[in-house]
């Protein structure tokens, strides 16, 4: 395995707020990582910092064994699409189109040419006066032309639509597949993009909550739907991740369920399905473990 | 886990990349190049009308160095000090959201400004190489090479205007990289520095340096003056990358 980014107890505050607090992980070369959390959590701040944009406080970040600030070996390498991109106030979207290629050196014109009919982007549109669905399909289309190295997307798609969302992730996994590359993705649609994600980091109030590969994620836990009576006597003693009950019915997620566990519970009465991915974050990050739905 | 091999060279030169910059700021000619042209042409035409309105009711009692003073030149400086100002802030984001480097992006930005005064600096000395074979546009009125430029040579004028820009442009790239650095905060720093440097310089005057300050002006040529004024741009252009070069990408 190749870390492209490695980060050592990296930290980065604004006055008392620790937006990033102590976080160290390694990100593989050549795969798609989901940078999941809540708003506010430090997936920007990081990003950021993976780029060079900011300035650690301490600890470091390597990308391609370098550290990224005013790195230009390192720096022409990536691609960095955030929703909060600034454009120069006279651009159209085809002036960010012309430009994109002289700093981006692998930029792909036909794909870019495709991708703009695909998200059918107003191009001669200023780009001060577009959505912010069409601001971030041109980020995408540039994001994704750009075939970097090293590809930060940061909320690619805040403000697009599903369809325009499915366009994207298609897009991005069919190009991927024929030329791969590292791809981090942050997002807090994490269902939507679960599929797509070999990896994912989890941040929560500035610090690395989950970093583990989404399969061994989704293995780690399980959600079992049974009588009340059953569940409760079954989960007796296991660490209980959300618990829902609607009249008689429970339903309750459940951590480090073995296959012995599972086939007990199964001979028990007990329904076994797979987590989502976005409910064990969501219980990870903060949510009550106990939602009354009806009782 | 082994790390991905460090990065033999950047895949794009650092001449391209300068220049990818440079370019940047020309993607948007108006304000930079085509609106100072114009508004210039338009307060010559209008400094020229008045001109003849005079000469035609003043008649052979007119002054022969009635028309010797005009400022319809001097605004191009403060705008293009602006338009540094305005280039930095509305630039830096978007091309280090690109993949620039700061080092990268304030020299493209200070070779595009040096092309410009090149650009004004020659166009503004051609101008007065019209005005002064036009006879003053026929009133022998000095718009391009007023007052103490009357009587120098052309390239004088070009250099005097070159190098005005360059220490105008220098001050606005400073000013832009503490504005795009520390906001609002900065322009009060870079003002009170500049009040506070007046205020020392008013003092020095009248303490002891007006004799000294008038013989620096007076026993000098112009061209020897301006020429003072560059190491000045330098430092302030070197004071400008020393402020950008720790500025984080904000929003």
């Amino acid at each position: 395995m190749t870390a492209i980014i490695e980060a050592q107890d990296l930290r980065r505050t604004f006055g008392a707020v620790r937006a990033v607090d102590g976080m160290s992980f390694a990100v593989e070369e050549g795969s798609i990582c989901g940078l999941l959390g809540r708003n506010g959590a430090g997936k920007s701040t990081l990003m950021n910092l993976v780029m060079g944009q900011d300035f650690p406080s301490s600890g470091t970040v390597r990308v391609l064994g370098e550290d990224p600030v005013e790195n230009a070996r390192v720096l022409t390498r990536t691609c960095f699409i955030k929703e909060s991109q600034s454009y120069p106030d006279a651009f159209r979207a085809k002036h960010v189109l012309a430009t994109a290629p002289h700093f981006f050196p692998h930029y792909d014109h036909a794909l870019a040419a495709r991708l703009v009919a695909d998200f059918d982007l107003p191009v001669n549109r200023m780009v001060k006066k577009m959505s912010r669905g069409q601001r971030s399909a041109l980020g995408a289309i540039v994001g994704i032309a750009s075939r970097a190295e090293l590809t930060l997307l940061d909320e690619p798609y805040a403000g697009l639509d599903a369809v325009a969302r499915h366009v994207f992730y298609d897009r991005l996994l069919e190009d991927y597949a024929r030329h791969p590359r590292t791809i981090v993705l942050s997002t807090h649609l994490i269902d939507e993009v679960a599929d797509l994600l070999d990896h994912v980091l989890v941040v929560h109030q500035g610090r690395l909550e989950i970093d583990a590969a989404t399969e061994e994620l989704r293995s780690s836990a399980a959600t079992l739907v049974g009588r009340s009576a059953d569940i409760d006597a079954f989960v007796e003693g296991r660490e209980v991740l959300g618990r829902e009950r609607i009249a008689g019915i429970a339903s309750v997620t459940v951590a480090g369920l073995s296959q012995d566990d599972r086939a007990r519970a199964a001979r028990s009465g007990l329904e076994v399905t797979p987590v989502s991915l976005q409910q064990l974050i969501v219980r990870r990050t903060g949510a009550p473990t106990s939602e009354e739905v009806a009782s | 886990m082994t790390v991905a091999a460090a990065a033999p060279a950047a895949l794009i030169p650092a001449g391209r990349r300068v220049w990818n910059v440079a370019r940047l700021q020309f993607a948007n000619p108006w304000p930079t190049v085509i609106t100072p042209w114009l508004v210039l042409f338009a307060v010559h035409g209008l400094t020229w009308s008045i001109w003849s309105i005079i000469a035609h009711y003043a008649g052979p009692t007119l002054e022969e160095d009635a028309f010797r003073y005009a400022g319809g030149v001097s605004w191009l400086v403060i705008y293009m000090m602006v338009i540094a100002i305005q280039a930095m802030n509305a630039t830096f984001r978007f091309a280090l959201g690109f993949a620039s480097t700061r080092r990268d992006y304030y020299m493209g930005t200070l070779a595009f400004f040096g092309i410009m005064a090149v650009v004004y600096g020659v166009g503004l000395g051609l101008l007065a190489g019209v005005e002064r074979a036009t006879d003053g546009w026929g009133v022998d009125g000095s718009f391009y090479a007023p007052a103490y430029l009357y009587d120098q040579p052309l390239a004088v004028v070009a250099f005097h205007f070159f190098a005005l820009y360059l220490l105008f442009i220098a001050a606005g790239t400073l000013v832009g990289a503490m504005f795009v650095r520390w906001r609002a905060t900065g322009l009060y720093v870079f003002f009170a520095g500049l009040l506070l440097l007046g205020v020392l310089l008013v003092w020095w005057l009248v303490d002891s340096g007006a004799s000294t300050a008038a013989a620096f002006f007076t026993e000098n040529t112009i061209a020897v003056i301006m020429a003072w004024t560059l190491p000045v741009s330098v430092v302030l252009a070197a004071l400008g990358f020393l402020v950008m070069r720790r500025t984080p990408v904000r929003g």
